[in-house]
């Protein structure tokens, strides 16, 4: 027995334990985006100020120029650059918005309260307002995705 | 008959390189329990299954094990609800696993422990010495009664991403204990409960994934009950303070 100790395989679960959300709840599914759209959104962050530094001082430091914009301008200026937009826009209002719903519900304000259960059983914290403030975080997503859609790819504006 | 195709994650850490998956043909019968179809397995085709067990009515919470990539308990799952033609059992996920479906609980149990999980009293002599009694109302009750309900299946610490990255996380089970002590109006220590749990390898930890409550069979609702932790902290209001906890209320003969 006391060599048991040793021979326990581990299993925990690691990275893989956060990022799969497969078999469970909504929340946890929205838990998942939540952190990939936050990595995602940092390196756009990243990149961004990258290209916009680019533009205002230039790799040489000469300041804002014809050629720096042009370079710039030509990175964004086409399909593949406009997707990309359209991406950052999901995901930014999409993290935005669930960011708020969590926000709030980690004052446990959305929750509902503690009460005797009943069976069959639902959690009381996984059918409450929150859950309905995913969804509404999915519609404004779409809505904002739609919308810019329509300025990149419309035509006008 | 027909026949219900079980398919076992097997594993002896002492002789065995890697998990396998083992399956065996089992007669499927209405109302079986996963339980019975690994116990009938283990009993008539392979007596090396190791498998833990006790009430069988989903009161011990010693059946704990991942079904169809989900924790539940073998003995309060039908296979029938399950509605697939195969089930796969496998150890739960973050606890060492001792030999095939067998897992070890006891650093789980040591987080129960670590957040005080008792009523806190500062008049230890009518603790030792009981003269009354701490009466509740039953709004009180109805504010702890679901956290009562925990078995320490350990579902849904095994269900947490937390706990899948932080050694040092206490986990669902043990955070929605520390809620159902502290919120109890006849708990004194909940000031120095929350000291503990108030950092960065605590409560904070959590970010309302909300599977603990989706897996628990028990009720117990253990993201809401971190979440409400939280509001206590934010807002600086405990759920009672020590002078408000229940007071002993003693009979009236022994009133005088
Ligand atoms: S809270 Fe529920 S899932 Fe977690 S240990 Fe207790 S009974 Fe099991
Ligand atoms: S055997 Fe006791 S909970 Fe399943």
């Amino acid at each position: 027995m006391s060599s048991g100790a040793e021979g326990k395989a581990k299993n925990r679960r690691g990275l893989s334990g956060w990022l799969n959300p497969y078999h469970y709840n909504f929340e946890r599914w929205a838990y998942v985006f939540q952190r990939v759209t936050g990595v995602a959104i940092l390196a756009y962050v990243i990149g961004h100020l990258g290209d916009t530094s680019f533009f205002v001082g230039g790799p040489t430091g000469t300041g804002p120029s014809e050629s720096s914009w042009t370079f710039i301008s030509g990175l964004v200026e086409n399909s593949f650059g406009h997707l990309i937009l359209i991406l950052v826009v999901l995901v930014v209002i999409f993290h935005g918005a669930n960011g708020i719903r969590l926000i709030v519900s980690e004052l446990g304000l959305i929750l509902g309260r503690p009460s005797p259960i009943e069976y069959p059983y639902r959690p009381k914290s996984l059918r409450s307002v929150q859950r309905v403030l995913i969804w509404v975080a999915i519609a404004l997503a779409l809505v904002g995705t739609g919308w810019a859609v329509l300025i990149l790819f419309g035509g006008s504006i | 008959m027909k026949e219900l195709r079980l398919v076992v994650q097997k594993f002896d850490p002492f002789s065995d390189a890697a998990p396998r998956l083992v399956e065996y043909a089992v007669p499927r019968r209405e109302g079986m329990t996963v339980l019975d179809a690994l116990l009938y397995a283990r009993d008539y085709v392979d007596h090396s299954i190791g498998l833990r067990f006790s009430c069988r009515q989903a009161s011990c919470g010693s059946c704990g094990m991942k079904i169809n990539g989900r924790p539940r308990l073998a003995c309060y799952t039908q296979v029938d609800e399950l509605g697939a033609e195969k089930v796969v059992a496998q150890p739960l996920d973050n606890f060492a696993i001792i030999k095939d479906l067998v897992t070890d609980l006891g650093s789980f149990f040591q987080r129960h422990r670590e957040v005080t999980p008792r009523l806190v009293r500062d008049d230890a002599q009518e603790q030792d010495h009981p003269t009354g009694e701490y009466l509740m109302k039953p709004e009180e009750l109805s504010r702890v009664l679901q956290f009562t309900y925990c078995i320490k299946c350990g579902l849904c610490t095994s269900s947490c991403p937390t706990v899948a990255t932080d050694e040092r996380f206490p986990g669902p089970q043990a955070l929605a204990q520390a809620y159902r002590y502290t919120a109890d109006v006849r708990d004194q220590g909940g000031a120095e409960r929350m000291a503990e749990l108030d950092g960065t390898h605590g409560i904070w930890r959590c970010h309302f994934a909300g599977s603990c409550s989706y897996v628990c069979p028990k009720g117990v609702d253990p993201a809401l009950g971190i979440q409400l932790l939280k509001r206590h902290v934010m807002s600086g209001r405990p759920p009672h303070s020590k002078d408000d906890a229940t007071k002993v209320w003693k009979p009236a003969e022994k009133q005088q």
